[in-house]
């Protein structure tokens, strides 16, 4: 039996919606005082639990709204969870959004390292990876330019560039990302799949149900908030297809 | 010395003046007299003697020629070796002469004091034996032991014991697979320390990135911010304030760093909002790469003030080293104050602007650039409870005057820079799940 890497313990995850935000003392003082302070509860997941294990690569379907990207998140570590616990054994690389925490005034060389510590690489990998990032990147010699010069292509070349150089042990994707002209695209996709390929576990959100038949091996219908179906890949894609 | 009204006796031959006192001085080392001379030459020997009146050992004694005094001089006998153990002890001060009448000078009296409160001190004058209103005009001077200077090995033996039972405690319990703070806090520094570097880094290159002076500008700053506020007080309003460039100095660069730290740290969780709701990574790095960066300009801004100290010509003095436990104090200090800011900061958008006038009411209560003797009595409390104003005048302390503060001021400034980072610390901690929903 292989190794359960993630681990989902009853989720729920609830937020406060007030009708509207309150973003300033006097407001909450005035309010509060008139008890107009209402708090609709918006729950984005409900008693959600599941485990994969090592090696598998489960998929995520469900209408917008219906908490495929809370899930993640929640996964990620960036939301708490209201209830219950996700337990992650082995380094998580979530590809939510490339180039998060890119300074502009940097050069393309600096945000590589400033991107990379963020992701949470250490210094020495980097180090070691930086060619193969540049190289990969194809940007070349732009690399010493402020990336505030950079085309939006060229950016989302480095930030791909950055994110998909670790080869982690649970992998989360938030849609498959091609980025860049025809050919990068096509470079990138190869990229992706030898990366969900390769051994590693996979949790994968794709609309695109073609995606989730090539690539899952199990998946998991959310909907509002709910699991609705969990099985193998045909059964839940021909059934949310219905 | 009380101001002298009266003479005593002259002290011709067989005259003898004698005073009780008792004082509070742990190590006696000299007393002093006043005489008057009647505006003429006198001639003849003055006998000074201090006697302790438990054993009646001569304590000190010494000889001075009355041609030598003028009208009111003191004459200080000094012991060759100061005397100890004399601590409340009834002491009896003795003068007398060998002058012949009209020749002789005469011991000064000052007999304003109230009687009945001079016996209860112990303080009595006897005028050839007989009992006298008021009291000789005379000094004791000495040193009294500091309690802490006295048990300094004892001092440092017991906090240097309680490091190494906390560090040993701390081993066991993470050999015994224990988490605690310390070791977490260890553990979290080790992990995320290339982030932290890259961070700051990051702050720092942004920050001077289009400038033309770049760098020099975090040097700069203070020296122009100084130079003004030198210009403003020392001409306009004048003050005593000896060396009074480098004492503005270090409260400018003290309480710059103060309010750019906060002012830094303030927004940012708010600022990095993009990486809060992308990314994973402990929350308390934002607060602390901010202080960080502004801990950068701290440092360079130092190079100014060791400049302005030299070509002012304050002399270094080992003590200047001690200010920078100070310095580490206010860092501590900033970071516990700019956590609760920053966390505050998320749920209500006034404290942007509640911050900058509490920042400059905080300037006005902080004697950056006025002596605090300016203070009127009653608004003496605001610097008891201003926590930079202890940093500030333990740190001109050590740089100025070239003393160490009493040691008490040490562990005040610790508690305060502690107390502060525990309450931001908490406040931060039982808040940070909740920012992400706020942002």
């Amino acid at each position: 039996m292989s190794r359960t890497m993630i681990e989902v313990n009853d989720v729920t995850m609830r937020f406060h919606m007030n009708t509207d935000k309150i973003l300033s003392l006097k407001e909450f003082i005035t309010r509060s005082l008139r008890g107009k302070i209402r708090y609709e509860d918006f729950t984005a997941l409900d008693h959600v639990s599941f485990q994969v294990k090592k090696g598998e690569t489960l998929g995520l379907i469900g209408r917008n709204g219906a908490g495929k990207s809370t899930m993640l998140k929640v996964i990620s570590g960036i939301l708490k969870p209201t209830e219950g616990s996700v337990a992650t054994y082995g380094n998580v690389v979530p590809m939510l959004e490339l180039g998060s925490g890119f300074d502009l005034d940097l050069n393309g060389r600096e945000n590589i390292f400033l991107n990379g510590a963020i992701l949470g690489y250490s210094e020495a990998f980097l180090k070691e990876k930086y060619s193969e990032i540049v190289e990969f990147s194809e940007l070349g010699q732009f690399i010493e330019v402020p990336i505030r010069n950079y085309s939006s292509g060229m950016m989302a070349r480095l930030a791909f560039s950055i994110a998909s150089v670790v080869v982690p042990e649970i992998l989360i994707v938030d849609e498959i990302l091609s980025v860049g002209d025809a050919s990068f695209q096509e470079k990138s996709r190869a990229r992706m799949m030898e990366l969900m390929g390769g051994g590693t576990t996979v949790l994968f959100v794709s609309h695109s149900l073609e995606q989730i038949r090539e690539m899952c091996t199990r998946v998991i219908w959310l909907e509002q908030g709910h699991v609705r179906m969990m099985g193998s890949t045909d059964e839940v894609c021909n059934a949310y297809s219905a | 010395m009380a101001p002298a009204d009266a003479g005593t006796l002259e002290l011709v031959q067989g005259a003898v003046v004698e005073q009780i006192f008792q004082s509070k001085i742990q190590r006696l080392e000299s007393v002093s007299v006043q005489f008057g001379n009647y505006y003429r030459e006198n001639h003849g020997t003055i006998t000074v003697e201090l006697l302790r009146m438990d054993t009646w050992e001569l304590i000190m004694s010494q000889d001075f020629n009355a041609s030598e005094v003028r009208e009111v001089t003191a004459l200080t006998v000094t012991a060759e070796t100061p005397a100890e153990s004399v601590y409340d002890v009834p002491l009896l001060l003795r003068v007398y002469a060998d002058s012949a009448a009209g020749d002789a000078v005469t011991p000064l009296r000052f007999s304003g004091a109230d009687g009945e409160k001079e016996k209860e001190e112990g303080f009595a004058l006897y005028l050839n034996e007989e009992p006298a209103e008021g009291r000789l005009c005379f000094s004791a001077e000495g040193e009294d032991y500091i309690w802490t200077g006295l048990h300094y090995w004892e001092f440092s033996a017991v906090l240097g014991m309680a490091l190494i039972l906390l560090c040993l405690v701390v081993y066991s319990r993470y050999r015994r697979g224990k988490r605690s703070y310390v070791v977490n806090a260890l553990i979290a520094v080790k992990k995320y320390r290339f982030l932290i570097r890259q961070l700051v880094s990051r702050d720092f290159k942004t920050k001077y990135k289009r400038s033309i002076l770049g760098v020099f500008w975090s040097f700069l700053n203070p020296l122009l911010m100084m130079l003004v506020q030198y210009f403003v007080f020392s001409t306009i309003f004048r003050n005593d304030v000896q060396n009074f460039a480098v004492y503005l100095l270090i409260g400018v660069v003290m309480f710059n760093f103060f309010t750019e730290s906060c002012g830094m740290t303030l927004s940012s969780i708010l600022g990095n909002a993009g990486l809060i709701t992308k990314v994973y990574m402990p929350k308390y790095i934002y607060p602390l790469t901010r202080t960080l960066s502004s801990l950068v300009n701290l440092l360079i801004s130092l190079i100014p003030l060791i400049i302005v100290c030299l070509a002012t010509g304050v002399q270094f003095q080992k003590s200047a080293i001690l200010a920078l436990y100070f310095f580490a104090c206010l860092v501590v200090f900033c970071l516990g104050l700019g956590m609760l800011l920053s966390t505050s900061m998320v749920f209500f958008r006034d404290t942007q602007f509640l911050w900058n006038v509490l920042s400059m009411m905080w300037m006005y209560a902080t004697p950056i650039f006025y002596p605090e003797k300016i203070l009127p009595e009653n608004l003496r409390f605001v610097l008891q409870v201003n926590p930079i104003y202890y940093f500030l005048k333990n740190a001109r302390l050590c740089i100025l005057n070239g003393i160490s503060p009493e040691p008490i001021a040490y562990f005040q400034c610790l508690l305060i820079a502690l107390g502060m980072l525990l309450v931001g610390a908490f406040v931060f901690y039982r808040n940070q799940n909740k920012f992400v929903l706020y942002l």
